[in-house]
């Protein structure tokens, strides 16, 4: 069995781990794996998902970016990397990994990933915006750091909302109170739940990118924004 | 300084070993010394494990668990924190200095002890010397990994932080072991064998702690340099990875030539002690990954 897809959500599974051609035994054993939930975390409710964090894993990414991407030792902070910032499905990051960064001023460079497969880079790529995103979650829905600036987030949703929300959310901040409308605002509701096998969502394109939009928007929110679109919405 | 088995302090648990857990009343066994070849691990593998005196009593379980009769301690598992909320990272590491300056003999005996107990022996004491150490501080590091057992202390410092305290093992009996990483673009880095030679050129004292892993990523070949320079390797750092710069693999899927680096190890006799390191990703416990490691070369010495 490959071992990038060992495991999806069960907590003991069976895998058949193939010894090496360097190995001085050529034999075949059947090993019973047990899964590291001190370590890797509990496995997430979508497998897809799941399945993706465990690239990250296998891949030994975590071991110097950390599992919730909190690094260890000389690793990137990838929660506040701007190139991870502004990947999309990939599209910057799986380069990143093919090369590496071996011109570096650190101790041990960054390796190349070149010998895993598209889907493999891909998948460490997911993660990395699944991760961040919980990330950020967690730190701006506790976070209230005062009054925000109506005008400054006015200018940020017609940066970021307004092509989308062409009516500007008019009568929101009349519907909901300061509270409501920060978890609206970090997890719109019509756009959660799990994003695999969810047949109500099944060929809307259209909810699929805004989920994509928003949680784009959502690991890569400063403080401030937040404070300042709540402020703004709050008068709608 | 002279580079035997004795040296290494390796003699009394190869005898030991070959006494089939040595009975001898009063000797240290090491059950850790298998076909020939001194084992130990690198506890950075139990990636799960924050490396503190906190976690220190579940490190010496784990080694017990894995079978292991040697360590390479590093230093955060045996010295206080001083970091926290409110205090800067200038003021804890004057803190730390100034714990170290002050010979907490009897803290290190107590370290030690843990482990002799459990019948572990810290054969290598890791430390990061950087430059902000001063003299004193490198002379109270050496001193202390003495109190603890240890026959060196080793770590991953460049070739001018190296040139520096070079002199400073010798005068405690102890080796200063080098390790490399595959830092190419770092003219001060250890990363390759020219790089080790110009280290091992400033004191006799000092010695290669060879990372397989990182040697091969950085396109070295092991075997050669194991050939070349076996009487000034205190160690090995043994695990896999793939070449130019590639990723860490579990055991038999890179390009280090871990079978034949043991081999070479035990058909020579040399002492040099094997220490089990791994950074490839695994969704197993720790310590069960590091059981598949150390099964993996018990066979390839059987």
């Amino acid at each position: 069995m490959n071992r990038f897809l060992s495991s999806s959500c069960g907590l003991i599974v069976i895998v058949s781990v193939s010894v090496g051609a360097q190995s001085p035994s050529s034999t075949t054993t059947q090993t019973r794996a047990s899964y590291d939930i001190n370590f890797i975390g509990p496995p997430l409710a979508d497998p897809v998902m799941q399945q993706a964090k465990e690239t990250y894993v296998i891949s030994g990414c975590a071991y110097c970016h950390g599992v919730t991407l909190t690094p260890r030792g000389e690793a990137t902070d990838l929660r506040r990397s701007t190139l991870v910032g502004s990947d999309i499905n990939g599209d910057r990051i799986v380069a990143l990994l093919r090369a590496g960064i071996p011109q570096t001023a650190k101790l041990s460079p960054m390796p190349q990933f070149s010998d895993l497969s598209d889907r493999q880079l891909h998948d460490i790529a997911k993660y990395m915006h699944y991760a961040r995103q919980e990330s950020r979650y967690t730190q701006l829905v506790v976070l209230g750091l005062g009054k925000g600036d109506p005008a400054a987030g006015k200018v940020n949703f017609d940066q970021q909302c307004a092509s989308c929300h062409a009516d500007g959310l008019a009568g929101i901040g009349r519907k909901y109170d300061a509270a409501t409308l920060r978890l609206r605002l970090l997890r719109p509701p019509a756009l959660s739940g799990l994003p695999s096998f969810d047949v109500t969502t099944l060929h809307d394109s259209k909810v699929a990118a805004a989920r994509e939009r928003h949680n784009h928007l959502l690991e890569n929110y400063a403080p401030t924004q937040v404070e300042n679109l709540i402020a703004y919405l709050g008068t709608r | 300084m002279g580079w035997s088995a004795a040296t290494l302090g390796l003699a009394e648990s190869r005898t030991a070993a070959a006494n089939q857990a040595g009975a001898v009343a009063g000797r240290r066994t090491n059950r850790s010394f298998v076909g020939g070849v001194q084992f130990g691990l690198q506890p950075f593998c139990y990636h799960d494990l924050a490396m503190t005196p906190e976690n220190r009593s579940t490190l010496v379980h784990r080694l017990v668990q894995n079978g292991m009769g040697l360590v390479e301690l590093h230093a955060t598992w045996v010295e206080p924190r001083f970091d926290g909320p409110g205090i800067s990272a200038e003021a804890a590491r004057e803190q730390l200095r100034a714990w170290r300056l002050g010979s907490p003999v009897d803290h290190y005996r107590t370290v030690k002890k843990e482990f002799d107990e459990a019948g572990i022996d810290i054969f290598t004491y890791y430390v990061n010397i950087n430059e902000t150490y001063t003299d004193a501080e490198v002379d109270a590091v050496f001193a202390g990994a003495k109190l603890l057992g240890a026959r060196g202390c080793v770590g991953s410092q460049g070739l001018d932080v190296t040139r520096r305290i070079a002199r400073f093992p010798g005068t405690h009996g102890m080796f200063l072991g080098v390790h490399n990483h595959d830092n190419l673009s770092d003219p001060d880095a250890v990363n390759n064998e020219a790089s080790f030679v110009k280290a091992l050129g400033f004191s006799p004292a000092v010695r290669a702690t060879l990372d397989t892993r990182h040697f091969t990523a950085a396109n070295g070949d092991c075997i050669s340099f194991l050939e070349k320079h076996h009487d000034r390797v205190s160690s090995v750092h043994l695990g896999d990875r793939r070449k130019n710069n590639g990723r860490s693999t579990p055991f038999g899927e890179g390009d280090a030539p871990l079978i034949e680096v043991l081999r070479l190890i035990r058909d020579n006799r040399w002492p040099i002690v094997v220490l089990l390191e791994f950074e490839h990703g695994t969704l197993r416990p720790a310590v069960e990954e590091v059981q598949l490691m150390f099964d993996y070369c018990k066979r390839a010495l059987s």
